[in-house]
C-alpha cells in the first residue's frame, strides 16, 4: 500500500519489480519527457536516470524479488520534471554519495550516472504516522529496521530543469 | 539485445544490437566469459547497433576486461554514441581501448 496518492501526479505508471520491465517504463518516461520538453537530450537524461534509479528498486529495495511493485509518478511544474520512484521494499538508511569508483569496481556508478544525468535528487520514507528525513546525497537518515513490518514507502524523487 | 558471434582469422566478434541493459547482463556476461575462456586473447565488442546501456552494461564489460588482461588479451570496443557518451561519463574511456568502427578494430587487433 503506498502512502502517497497517485493523485499528486499528472501520469502514474506502475511496473512489477522484473528486470524485463525496466527497459519498458524507462521508455515511455523518455517519450513523456520529450513531449514535455521537445528536448531529446532531457528525454534521454532523464531515461538514462530512471533506469539506474528503478535497477536499485530492483536489485536492492526488493532483492530482485518478481512479486512487488514500483511506481513512478511524473508532473511537470512549468520548466521543471518531477519524477517519483515509489517502492515498499526495503528502506535506504543513507543516499549514497555520487562517487566514480576505481575502474576495477564493477559497480557502484548508478548513482553517478543519476547525479550527472538530472538536477537534484532526494529520498525520503514515509508511513502513515511517520516520515523520515528527506536525504540528499551522501545525507544519513534513520535505521529503518523499525519499518520492515509497518507499511512504507520510498520516494526517490529526482528533479530535471529543461 | 541480440547478440552476434563471428570470427576474424583469431579474432573474436561479439556484435550487440538494441539494449544492452540489466535484464541482458547476465547473458552478455556469460557470452563473453566463454568467449575470453576459449578464444585466442583477441575480443571485440562491437557496440555500434546498442541503443540503450546502462551500469550493468559497464559491468560486464569490466568483467570481460579484467578476464581479458588476465590472459594478456586485447579487448577493443566500437561503440555507438549512446554507448561512448556512458563510457565517457564514467571515464572508462581512459581504460578501455575504443576504436571508431569494426575495421579499424580488427586491424588493431590484426596487428598484434
Amino acid at each position: 500500500m503506498l502512502a502517497k496518492p497517485k493523485s499528486d501526479y499528472d501520469i502514474t505508471l506502475t511496473i512489477r519489480s522484473e528486470v524485463e520491465q525496466i527497459s519498458l517504463l524507462c521508455e515511455a518516461l523518455h517519450a513523456l519527457c520529450l513531449y514535455a520538453s521537445g528536448s531529446a537530450e532531457c528525454a534521454f537524461a532523464v531515461q538514462q536516470a530512471a533506469a539506474e534509479a528503478i535497477n536499485n528498486v530492483v536489485e536492492h529495495a526488493y532483492h530482485n524479488q518478481p512479486d512487488n511493485e514500483i511506481v513512478v509518478g511524473w508532473y511537470q511544474e512549468e520548466r521543471q520534471i518531477h519524477i517519483d520512484i515509489l517502492d515498499t521494499g526495503l528502506s535506504m538508511v543513507r543516499l549514497p554519495k555520487p562517487i566514480l569508483p576505481d575502474f576495477e569496481a564493477e559497480s557502484s556508478r548508478g548513482w553517478w550516472i543519476i547525479n550527472a544525468s538530472v538536477d537534484k535528487y532526494f529520498y525520503q520514507t514515509i508511513c502513515d504516522t511517520f516520515a523520515g528525513p528527506v536525504l540528499h546525497p551522501g545525507g544519513i537518515g534513520t535505521d529503518f529496521k523499525v519499518l520492515e513490518n509497518i507499511p512504507h514507502t520510498n520516494i526517490l524523487t529526482l528533479l530535471k530543469r529543461f | 539485445m541480440v547478440i552476434n558471434e563471428q570470427k576474424h582469422d583469431d579474432i573474436d566478434i561479439v556484435i550487440l544490437s538494441g539494449r544492452f541493459v540489466m535484464a541482458d547482463a547476465p547473458e552478455v556476461r556469460e557470452r563473453l566469459k566463454t568467449l575470453v575462456e576459449a578464444g585466442q586473447g583477441k575480443l571485440l565488442v562491437n557496440m555500434e547497433s546498442v541503443t540503450f546501456i546502462d551500469s550493468s552494461a559497464c559491468a560486464v564489460l569490466i568483467s570481460a576486461f579484467k578476464a581479458m588482461q588476465l590472459k594478456t588479451g586485447r579487448l577493443v570496443l566500437v561503440n555507438s554514441p549512446i554507448v561512448q557518451s556512458l563510457i565517457e561519463l564514467t571515464r572508462l574511456h581512459t581504460v578501455f581501448e575504443i576504436m571508431p568502427n569494426a575495421e579499424a578494430a580488427i586491424a588493431a587487433l590484426a596487428a598484434g
